[in-house]
């Protein structure tokens, strides 16, 4: 767990997986691909974290797996988003906005008076 | 899948989880390796950068092992290890929710116990639901029994049982354990314990052998009874004693099991029974003194059964038409032997069902209302953890965590409780089956508690669980801890839950109450105080006729009055109060009235009165004479009647002088008229015909003895006087009348204490649920309240505002409660005595208690506000 927060918030990961699988289902690699492609590199995932992640999300009911024949044909394990996963995925972008709003006045606010 | 189900399935497919964990992770792995091979690496090269980019595989591993396994428990852990800290915190609150946990579970796991010994667990016999009750109906009588001839006949026509027995129950007595004891004797076939699968503990169950005419005298003792006359003695078996002037061997032990209809000492083969191989007894068909039981084949329905008595009856029918007259319509039945063991305890055993449902559902709301109380408190801190990012379901499972481990402690306590209130429950409930013995603390019983304990803790945390979700979301990004739902609103309506249900058990109680009051107080027509009362049993061999029988009544009777401060001693049949009292039902015939069908014949209880019966008893005679010694066995044979038989046959005529006669041939002079007295205190009297002991001296007797001078000091010399008549004579039931009164009582006493318990303690939660719920909410109004005061408001004002608050709220919940009232009332019917179950008096008397409960609950609180500092109620935040 220390591992997962040089990378990212907590709970930070776990969103970004369910805003990939909401696209569409998608393996682990898929899923760390897609997520350091659309941050333009930015973001990378840890596979140490990424499969944690996936198998707690997976617990948690928000997400569920299955066995797919891959690209190159080669099985592979895709996770889907569930209907609780969507819901969550939903008020985890809602609070995400707030929060990144409040911090952003912060921020804005503390310039202000210092200048 | 379910989260849960995925956790679960972790729990038992560990090893392919790890497969295709493996190889879930080899393929990222190659994947990786081919777009770096694809950038132009050699393939060693790839697989190389690929392994260094992705790390220790072990340590990817474990960390997704971490979630599989350990999370389910460890979150467990970490909540119950974060509850009690928490609850630590909060001695007080664990206290009270615990202790009203064991009692809500302790109620329950009592009851239930109970419940399951006596009908849920099948009869701990063989085949024990292939065993029914058969009895013989006709027009007018529920149970004519079985007589030798019935049940060979049943025997031999049914296809539908392989067997069928018989039992009745008797009194001898028995020389040769450690003092002449009246023992209650079972006597049945011989095959009877082969066919309800009770195999004896010790020696042998009876062989057709022991059922011959001229067989030698056998007994089979029972488990309790051999304990206790002969301490459990094993090498019991082949010892010799005396019934009937007969020597017995005993021959068996059977194992500690219920017996039906009641629990006997012993038990002997029907041959034994010189009443049971009476001529008449053997001779007649369609009636006779045995209960029967049949066991049904394998594999045959209740509808097959019940066809197969009819077969057997209708052609009893066409061959003994004198023996099955039309008119009187004869019908077999079976009932299971199962639901007999219990028969007339349902609405008992349902009203305690009931009760302690009630009390689970108080403890219920109670404990939900102060754990959102407590949500309340904590709401700050719960909003503060939300917006810090913790998972709101994790939250939610917290919440549970603790009730349940609240629910489990107080689980744990109530079975304590229900372990202590065990004996007044099996003393009770032995009253009415012999299956009571069965009742115990077994595995279902614990397993019942433990299931109750976690549901209890989950319905009781769910309530403040969900709404602090509910309320989460939308206060997540403010947590100042003031939420836009309304906690008091979900507070209110737990409290209307428990007024409304403590109403209807503050109903019940006062309805019982009322009713044990009216039957406490009933005049039985005669007065019980100063008198003793006890039975004899004369050993039927040695006073083998009416002469010697006469004149041993004679001697005692004698002996008796000389016993210092008794003023009378009479013997009866039987008397009031007793189980036996409401014997003998009898037909009889007025001489010079017409002769009518023996269905529509005059009828009256038959009963049997010494010269000085009347007179112990304090029953006024209203005409005529009572009894007198030269109503001899030579004389003119004579009766007292009581005054309902007189106005009903003899409207406004005196019936003194009248004859009467049972079968038309032998007829019997009314000597005298008597007061109706109650043979039980909720029962009218009946009609009754006295016939004078002389003339009909019988066996059983049961003596009153009225006395000037202190019982307990005339009791010794009672039963001194008895042994120096016949030291062989054993002294049954020796007590007062008052005792036997209220001993007949027991039974609705002992319903009414439950009831009574139990509403006085949901009386008690629900007070202090109004109190609190009050207290919250004057300590929120604060500043309002200071403001109404500034401006004016008076203190008295103030208070009647309060105290209005909790009024309204006990009003709604007591309106419910009336109309939950009024529909079950119904089941308590059967169980009141002169009290409807709509009883006004109870209604508005348990109104007001409630009412007046209600608003001393709100006075503290109420007080409190007047006495607000409008300055620094204005000064708080």
């Amino acid at each position: 767990m220390a591992r997962q927060k040089q990378d990212l918030l907590q709970g930070t990961l776990d969103m970004l997986i369910l805003q990939t699988l909401a696209l569409e289902p998608m393996h682990g690699w898929g899923i760390s691909l897609r997520i350091q492609q659309i941050s333009r590199e930015v973001l990378q995932v840890n596979q140490g974290s990424l499969y944690p992640a996936l198998h707690r999300l997976e617990q948690q009911g928000w997400i569920d797996s299955e066995w797919d024949a891959s690209e190159n044909n080669r099985q592979a394990k895709y996770y889907r988003l569930t209907r609780t996963g969507k819901k969550q995925l939903a008020e985890e972008r809602e609070n995400w906005a707030r929060m990144t709003d409040a911090v952003g006045r912060i921020l804005q606010g503390g310039m202000k008076t210092e200048g | 899948m379910p989260g849960w189900l995925v956790r679960i399935r972790t729990l038992f497919r560990r090893s392919r989880m790890e497969r295709e964990l493996d190889a879930e992770l080899s393929f990222h792995l190659d994947m990786q390796a081919a777009q770096y091979e694809a950038r132009g690496m050699s393939p060693q090269a790839a697989r190389r950068a690929a392994r260094q980019l992705f790390g220790g595989v072990e340590g990817i591993k474990d960390g997704v092992r971490d979630t599989w396994l350990t999370r389910l428990f460890e979150t467990t852990v970490q909540d119950a290890r974060y509850g009690v800290r928490g609850l630590r915190k909060h001695k007080g609150y664990a206290i009270a929710v615990i202790a009203t946990m064991a009692l809500g579970i302790g109620a329950n796991s009592a009851i239930f116990s109970v419940v399951n010994a006596v009908v849920l667990q099948p009869l701990p016999y063989e085949r024990g639901n292939d065993l029914f009750l058969l009895r013989q109906e006709r027009t007018g009588r529920e149970n004519t029994y079985f007589s030798l001839a019935d049940i060979a006949d049943v025997t031999s026509m049914s296809t539908a049982m392989d067997a069928v027995v018989e039992s009745h129950d008797m009194y001898f007595i028995l020389v040769g354990a450690v003092e002449p004891a009246r023992v209650s004797t079972g006597v049945v076939s011989w095959d009877y314990f082969d066919t309800l699968g009770i195999r004896p503990l010790l020696g042998r169950s009876f062989v057709a052998a022991d059922d011959s005419m001229h067989a030698e005298g056998t007994l089979i003792l029972t488990y309790e009874y051999w304990q206790r006359a002969f301490k459990g003695d094993p090498n019991i078996i082949g010892r010799r004693v005396e019934m009937n002037d007969r020597a017995h061997t005993i021959v068996g032990i059977l194992p500690d099991v219920p017996t039906y209809p009641q629990a006997n000492d012993v038990y002997m083969p029907r041959s034994a029974c010189p009443f049971r191989m009476d001529a008449e007894e053997i001779d007649r068909r369609g009636s006779g003194m045995a209960e029967a039981i049949g066991r049904r084949k394998p594999g045959v329905s209740d509808r097959e059964l019940q066809a197969d008595l009819d077969r057997i009856s209708a052609r009893l029918q066409a061959a003994y038409p004198d023996a099955y007259p039309a008119a009187r319509a004869h019908r077999f039945t079976a009932t299971p032997l199962r639901a007999e063991f219990t028969r007339g305890f349902e609405t008992a055993l349902a009203i305690m069902l009931a009760t302690s449902a009630f009390i689970l559902l108080i403890v219920c709301a109670s404990v939900a209302n102060l754990s959102v109380a407590r949500a309340m408190r904590r709401e700050g801190e719960l909003a503060l953890r939300t917006a810090l990012g913790a998972n709101t379901s994790r939250l939610f499972r917290q919440l549970l965590t603790e009730h349940v481990m609240l629910s489990l402690a107080g689980g744990a306590a109530g079975l304590l409780l229900a372990f202590i209130g065990m004996n007044l429950l099996v003393g009770y409930v032995e009253r009415f089956t012999t299956r009571a013995t069965e009742i115990r603390l077994d595995t279902t019983v614990l397993l019942f508690t433990l299931g109750l304990s976690i549901a209890t803790g989950v319905f009781a945390g769910v309530i403040p669980a969900l709404s602090h979700r509910l309320t989460s979301r939308r206060t997540a990004p403010y947590a100042n801890g003031h939420a836009p739902v309304n906690w008091q609103k979900i507070r209110r309506a737990l409290i209307v839950t428990q007024v409304a249900t403590s109403f209807m058990l503050l109903i019940g109680a006062g309805l019982m109450l009322r009713s044990l009051w009216k039957l406490a107080s009933v005049e039985p027509g005669f007065t019980t105080d100063h008198v003793l009362t006890m039975q004899l049993d004369m050993n039927f061999t040695k006073y083998n006729t009416k002469e010697l029988r006469g004149a041993h009544l004679d001697q005692l009777v004698e002996r008796l009055r000389a016993v210092p401060g008794v003023v009378h001693v009479g013997a009866g049949g039987s008397v009031p109060f007793l189980e036996n009292a409401a014997q003998g039902l009898g037909y009889f015939l007025i001489e010079g009235r017409a002769n009518v069908d023996e269905t529509l014949r005059p009828r009256a209880a038959l009963k049997i009165a010494s010269d000085d019966y009347f007179r112990a008893m304090d029953i006024s005679l209203i005409s005529g004479r009572f009894f007198l010694p030269s109503d001899s066995l030579s004389s003119e044979k004579v009766v007292i009647i009581n005054d309902s038989v007189a106005r009903r046959y003899w409207p406004g005529a005196d019936p003194i002088g009248c004859r009467i006669s049972g079968d038309g041939e032998e007829w019997y002079t009314i000597v005298g008229v008597i007061a109706n007295v109650r043979q039980q205190l909720a029962l009218e009297p009946t009609d009754e015909v006295y016939r004078p002991m002389r003339q009909l001296p019988y066996v059983t007797t049961n003596w009153l003895i009225r006395s000037t001078s202190d019982l307990a000091v005339v009791a010794p010399l009672v039963r001194q006087a008895v042994r120096d008549v016949d030291p062989d004579q054993p002294i049954y039931r020796l007590r007062s009348m008052d005792d036997v009164r209220s001993a007949s009582l027991a039974p609705p006493r002992v319903i009414t204490i439950l009831l009574g318990l139990f509403a006085a303690l949901a009386l008690f939660i629900t007070a202090t649920g109004i109190g609190g719920v009050i207290a919250f909410s004057v300590s929120q109004r604060t500043r309002e309240l200071g403001v109404r005061v500034a401006f004016g408001a008076t203190r008295a004002g103030l208070v009647s505002m309060i105290v209005g608050e909790g009024i309204r709220l006990a009003l709604t919940g007591l309106a419910i409660g009336a109309i939950g009232a009024v529909f079950l009332g119904g089941v308590l019917s059967s169980m009141l005595y002169a009290v409807q179950p709509t009883d006004v008096i109870t209604y508005l008397s348990v109104s007001s208690l409630l009412l007046a409960v209600a608003v001393l609950s709100c006075l503290v609180p109420a007080l409190r506000a007047a006495m607000i500092n409008p300055m620094d109620a204005l000064r708080v935040a």
